[in-house]
Formats: C-alpha cells, sequence, structure tokens
C-alpha cells in the first residue's frame, strides 16, 4: 500500500517535473548494477542527429537511461552539424548544472575545451565514439570509443576463412583520412599476409559513406579489375545501390565483408541466388555504443557500479555462410534505414526513425 | 589535359571570328583529348560496363548544369541547387514508401515544390532586386527545412517502378542518357528557335539594351529560375531512381560541379548566350575525368586536385584574352630584353 503510494507520488512528481521517463516503467525491471541510488540528470548530446543511423542510436541512449530510476531528468540537443552549436548546447547543458553528459563529438578536439569546462565544474563528462583528444580525469570522466581495430580484425578472420589461400581485396570507406578506415585497415592487417591484396589507393577508396559516389567508385574498380574477391565496406548500407553494378559487367557480386543495415541483408536475400560468388558477413553497426557510454556516465553520477568495459567492440552479426552467430536477416516489412543488429527492436528502430 | 590545351586554344583562336565554336570546339577537343588519355592510360574507364555505370551521374550533372545555365546566362548563380535536388530525392522517395501507385503524386508533389522555390527565387531577384547569391542561398536553407521536415535526415528505399525508370537501360543505354539528351533537346529548342528563347538570351546580354529595345526584362529573368528549379526536380527525381537508397543530402555534392560545367561550357559568368550541348558534354568531360582519376588510382587528394585544375583551365580559357594578353607579353618581354 505504502510502496505503490510511494511509486504513484514519484509517478505524479515526474509528470509534474515533465519528465521523459516513466517511474513504472523503471520500476518494471530489475535496476542494473551501473545504476546507483544517488539522483542525477542526463544529457545525451549529438553533434548531428539528422540521419537514421543517429536516431536509432538516440532511442538507444534514451532507452539505456530508462532503465536506471535514479535519472530524474534527461535532455538531448542536436548539434545539427555545426561546431559552434554543439559547443553551445555543450556549455548550457553545463550552465544548467547537468549532473551527466554523454557526447558523440563529431567536431573532435574542437568540443574539448566546452568538454572539460563541464568536466571542471563537477559534472560527469562522458564522451564516445569519436576521439575527442584530451585525456581522462584531466579533460573529462572517460572516453569510450568504439575499436575499429577489432571490426578490422573480425572481417579478416572471415576473408581468411572463407579465402583461405589469399584474395584480391577492395576496401572502401568515408571521407579521405578517417580515422575510423585507418584502423580498421590496421585490423585487417593483423590478420591478412602478403597473400591478400588490396586492390584500392592506400589506405581505401574514399566514398565519403555517400552511396552515389559509393556507386562511381565502384563502377570505376570493377571496370579495373577483373578479380575481385572480396569488397569490405564500413557502411554496408551505401552499397545497396552500387552493387548492381557489377550485373553491367555481367560479373557475380564477389563476398562482402561489412556492417548491418537492414537494407542490405534484404538486398542479399533478393539477388544471392544470381549471384553465386554473394557471401554476405556482417558486424554490428555499433549503435549500442551508446549504451556502454551511457552506463558509464550514469554509473559515475549515481554511485553505482561502472560497466568492465571501456572499449565498444561490435559483435559479429550477419554471417551467410555458417548462420553464425546468425543468418543473414530482413524485415521487409520495417524500413531500410534500421540496424537489426541493435538491441533496440526492428519496431522501435522504425518509431525512431519516423516510419 | 595539359597537352591538349594549346592545340584547343589554336582550334579556338582559328575559329575565333566564328563566335559560336569557342566554347564548344574546346570542350569538345577537351572531351576527345581525354578519352584518348583514357584510352591510353586507363582503357577501364572506357569500357561499355563502366560508361553505363558512370553515365547516369554525367546524366544528372548534365541536367542540372542545364538549370544553372539558364540562371547564369541572366547573370545570376543558383546556390539553391543543393536543397532543390535533395528535396526532389526525399519527396521522390518518402511520399511512396516503396508503393509504386504513390510515384506520380510523389513526382507531382515534387514539381509543385519546384515551382514555388522557383518563382520565390525569381521574384526576389527580378522583381526585388536582391542579389541572386544572397536569395538562392536563403531558399536552400529554406529547402533544407523541407527536406528535414518531410524525412527528418532518414533516406527511404525508392520505389521498383521509378528505380526501372530512371535507372534501368534500353538498348543497353541507361535511362538517365535519354533524359538528358531529351532536356537537352527541349532547352536548345526553346533557347535557340523560340522568340521567347531568343528574346532571354538578349535580355541576359544586356538587359538595359533589350529594355530600352521594348523587351519586358523581368517575368524572363524570373523565369530562368523557374525553369532552373524544374530542372534541378528532375535530376534529383533521377537519382531517387539511379542510386536506389539515397541519403537526404544528395545535392550537396553537386553544387559545384553544376557552376563547374557551365564555366567550362563557355557561358559568360555576366551573362549571355547559352551553350546547352557544350554544357551536356562538360559534364561528360567531367565526369569522365573523375573516371579517368578513379581508375587510374591516383590518391583522393589528386582527384580533387585534378577537378580543380580542369575549372581553372575552364575559367582561363574563356574568361581571360589570350590573344592580347600574349601580344602584350611578348612585347614588354623584348622592350626588356633590349632596354
Amino acid at each position: 500500500m505504502k510502496l505503490s503510494n510511494l511509486k504513484a507520488c514519484s509517478a505524479l512528481a515526474a509528470l509534474g517535473l515533465g519528465l521523459a521517463l516513466s517511474a513504472t516503467s523503471a520500476s518494471a525491471q530489475d535496476v542494473p548494477s551501473w545504476c546507483g541510488p544517488n539522483k542525477a540528470t542526463l544529457a545525451l548530446l549529438d553533434g548531428f542527429g539528422g540521419n537514421s543511423w543517429r536516431l536509432v542510436t538516440t532511442a538507444s541512449g534514451k532507452q539505456e537511461a530508462e532503465k536506471c530510476p535514479s535519472i530524474t531528468e534527461y535532455f538531448y540537443a542536436d548539434g545539427q552539424g555545426d561546431t559552434q552549436k554543439a559547443i553551445s548546447d555543450i556549455n548550457s547543458m553545463a550552465a544548467r548544472g547537468v549532473n551527466a553528459m554523454v557526447v558523440f563529438g563529431d567536431a573532435g578536439p574542437a568540443v574539448l575545451p566546452a568538454l572539460t569546462n563541464a568536466y571542471r565544474s563537477g559534472a560527469v563528462v562522458v564522451p564516445y565514439r569519436v576521439n575527442v583528444g584530451g585525456e581522462a580525469g584531466k579533460n573529462y570522466t572517460r572516453f569510450i570509443g568504439a575499436d575499429f581495430v577489432y571490426d578490422g580484425e573480425s572481417w579478416g578472420k572471415w576473408i581468411k576463412a572463407n579465402f583461405p589461400d589469399g584474395a584480391n581485396i577492395l576496401f572502401l570507406s568515408g571521407p579521405a583520412g578517417n580515422s575510423q578506415g585507418l584502423d580498421e585497415l590496421k585490423g585487417m592487417k593483423n590478420i591478412l599476409d602478403d597473400s591478400y591484396v588490396f586492390l584500392n589507393p592506400e589506405p581505401f577508396a574514399v566514398t565519403n559513406w555517400d552511396p552515389s559516389l559509393t556507386q562511381q567508385v565502384l563502377s570505376a574498380a570493377i571496370a579495373q579489375h577483373e578479380d575481385i574477391d572480396v569488397i569490405v565496406s564500413d557502411f554496408g548500407p551505401s552499397l545497396v545501390g552500387a552493387l548492381p553494378v557489377f550485373g553491367n559487367f555481367n560479373r557475380s557480386i564477389p563476398a562482402l565483408a561489412t556492417s548491418d543495415g537492414n537494407s542490405l541483408g534484404c538486398f542479399w536475400e533478393e539477388n544471392h541466388e544470381a549471384n553465386p560468388d554473394f557471401k554476405l558477413f556482417t558486424v554490428a553497426t555499433g549503435n549500442d555504443n551508446v549504451r556502454l557510454a551511457v552506463q558509464w556516465a550514469i554509473a559515475e553520477a549515481t554511485g553505482g557500479t561502472p560497466p568492465e568495459k571501456e572499449i565498444f567492440e561490435a559483435p559479429n552479426f550477419e554471417d551467410s555462410t555458417d548462420g553464425d552467430p546468425s543468418p543473414v536477416q530482413c524485415r521487409a516489412d520495417l524500413p531500410g534505414a534500421i540496424y537489426l543488429s541493435s538491441q533496440l527492436s526492428g519496431d522501435d528502430q522504425a518509431k525512431a526513425v519516423g516510419q | 589535359m595539359a597537352d591538349s590545351s594549346p592545340n584547343t586554344f589554336g582550334g579556338a583562336a582559328g575559329l575565333a571570328s566564328v563566335n559560336l565554336a569557342k566554347g564548344f570546339v574546346t570542350i569538345v577537343v577537351s572531351t576527345l583529348a581525354l578519352i584518348v588519355l583514357c584510352v591510353i592510360f586507363a582503357p577501364s574507364a572506357v569500357t561499355a560496363g563502366s560508361l553505363v555505370g558512370s553515365l547516369p551521374f554525367a546524366s544528372v550533372l548534365a541536367i542540372v548544369g542545364l538549370g544553372q545555365m539558364l540562371v547564369v546566362q541572366q547573370g545570376g548563380f543558383d546556390l539553391s541547387v543543393p536543397g532543390s535536388v535533395s528535396l526532389a530525392v526525399v519527396i521522390a522517395t518518402h511520399m511512396p514508401n516503396g508503393n509504386d501507385a504513390m510515384l506520380l503524386q510523389s513526382v507531382l508533389v515534387a514539381i509543385g515544390f519546384a515551382l514555388v522555390a522557383g518563382v520565390l527565387n525569381g521574384i526576389m531577384v527580378a522583381y526585388f532586386r536582391l542579389n541572386a547569391i544572397v536569395a538562392t542561398i536563403g531558399m536552400n536553407a529554406l529547402l533544407y527545412a523541407a527536406v528535414f521536415a518531410i524525412s527528418g535526415g532518414v533516406p527511404r528505399i525508392t520505389t521498383k517502378l521509378l528505380a526501372g525508370i530512371a535507372g534501368g537501360k534500353t538498348l543497353g543505354i541507361p535511362h538517365s542518357v535519354y533524359f538528358a539528351l531529351g532536356l537537352l533537346a527541349i532547352v536548345s529548342f526553346v533557347l535557340k528557335k523560340t522568340v521567347a528563347g531568343r528574346r532571354f538570351e538578349a535580355i541576359g546580354a544586356n538587359p538595359k539594351a533589350a529594355r530600352a529595345a521594348g523587351l519586358v526584362v523581368k517575368p524572363y529573368q524570373a523565369m530562368a529560375y523557374v525553369f532552373a528549379q524544374l530542372l534541378y526536380c528532375t535530376a534529383g527525381i533521377l537519382i531517387a531512381g539511379i542510386t536506389r537508397e539515397p541519403t537526404a543530402f544528395q545535392g550537396n555534392s553537386l553544387l559545384l560541379p553544376s557552376v563547374a560545367v557551365v564555366v567550362l561550357a563557355g557561358t559568360s559568368l555576366l551573362g549571355g548566350r547559352g551553350f546547352p550541348i557544350s554544357v551536356v558534354i562538360a559534364a561528360f568531360f567531367l565526369n569522365q575525368l573523375s573516371q579517368f582519376a578513379l581508375s587510374i588510382g591516383v590518391p583522393y587528394s589528386a582527384q580533387t586536385i585534378v577537378q580543380a585544375l580542369a575549372l581553372v583551365f575552364g575559367i582561363g580559357v574563356y574568361s581571360i584574352d589570350w590573344t592580347t594578353r600574349f601580344k602584350t607579353a611578348t612585347q614588354s618581354s623584348t622592350e626588356e630584353e633590349n632596354p
């Protein structure tokens, strides 16, 4: 009786304060160990929020925060790709006295001074995924990076298992010199010896993760190289428009090691029979990186036990050759631009991307 | 490229009396030289398969370039290319959401938006005398607001029908090429063979003289922006079909090339005559140039430099009066030698 009163009261208080979190949903689950007893407010700060990957990530971060009833208020700010706005978002959250901040620092070291100020003013500051420079304990609480070398190693292992005698690899990544692509290449080279030849110019073919540029780059590469055994790309869905180019050359789509996406899975289902060499291996595209960062931020702010990991390692997701850990997945009823590897359910993701 | 420029220039100078030829001859000779370079150094860039893969993008660029040309002919610049192309992409993919039956409506809606944007641009520039750059950059921001309102930045997959119409092939040639050629024919015909088109060019060349001759100047200037928007819209719908899963910002990479092809085609940035055929050839040239750079495997930085050099070359050929410059230079150097 007393307990339910308390619950009702807290629910009312939550409503009164206009909180995003509902007390009932939090109490319905077991409170995770990273959620401590001290009350705290949490802000998720995005440098750029306008694509499906970010929308799913944001929804994932919110869902993770909702698991912890100690979080009394949850804020979100979108830097809209504007470094100035991203900085002013961080400053304004600090000025509001938010206890914990999880920051996707797209602008890199440019946001470090703002993060440092927030950290010095006593907030828990957890940048994640994009390296912002600085050091933990001095400029921010902890950096929860993603291990892209690990991604590269995962792809390397799969390539080695499927092409034990060596292979010609075409590696596509985003903008020139992006550190993600460089780390992935390092990972692949840790696993693959000289019998595996990279056909692209060093270090990777630049696509800006743009589907139309990818299509142009791939057309040129296919025309130039008779024998592409494997394509490696760190943004699988951007290949969906480009892969049919192989048809123009009357060649089978080759094996593909990449990150997952619903549209890619469905593309494989539709096309693998006509393309005998089209094997697909994906690692999770990493929306759940934000969960680890949120767990750390909440643990530090509420006095919970921090998670063991500080680096997000994307698990393997689909493998068309042996179905381990999962066969290729396609949910044709859901939008193409969602990521079935994410812990957020497909339907919730569809909601998050507004479809 | 570098090898071809002196020849090209000679050819152009030889035909200087026939003013028509300068832009056309230059771009044709450059393109032929590029094809020869491709055959020698990067044969893979001119195979049928490679061309089928890259021509759709050249076609899109050609269509956007034709739109930009109309605006440049009136002495303006249209910086709303990214917004309007992206908006067309987003409308053509979001409204139908995979349902072919909705495609026609979505295309009509996209055209409606293009008309509104074009009319607004035209009124701001022609009637309110706003600077074209300022007016169109503002319009670009508005169009992007619409892009976000409709899509939230999330792309959707193209309908099968649109993919077939825009991305398909007939007689081995991508449909987008037919679209580009068809629009080229229409734009050329209207500009060169109709009264309205001739007036349009005359007004672009010298609005004051045109007014003195009794022409109503403003509607023509405004119509440049309207037709430009319609062309961008067509290009956007084609991109949506060509790239199956486009981003919501697909127009971003088209702004600079759209100006580049207009310049390479020899259109004066001060306004005046347009060269639609040259614009389309220039689009093929720029596209082939990047395929060439990709095929010989130069680093990305070098690819960007090569494209920038092509642009400088284009401006250099047309904007500077080399004949007089060259003469003055030789004269002054002879003078310096004999003080």
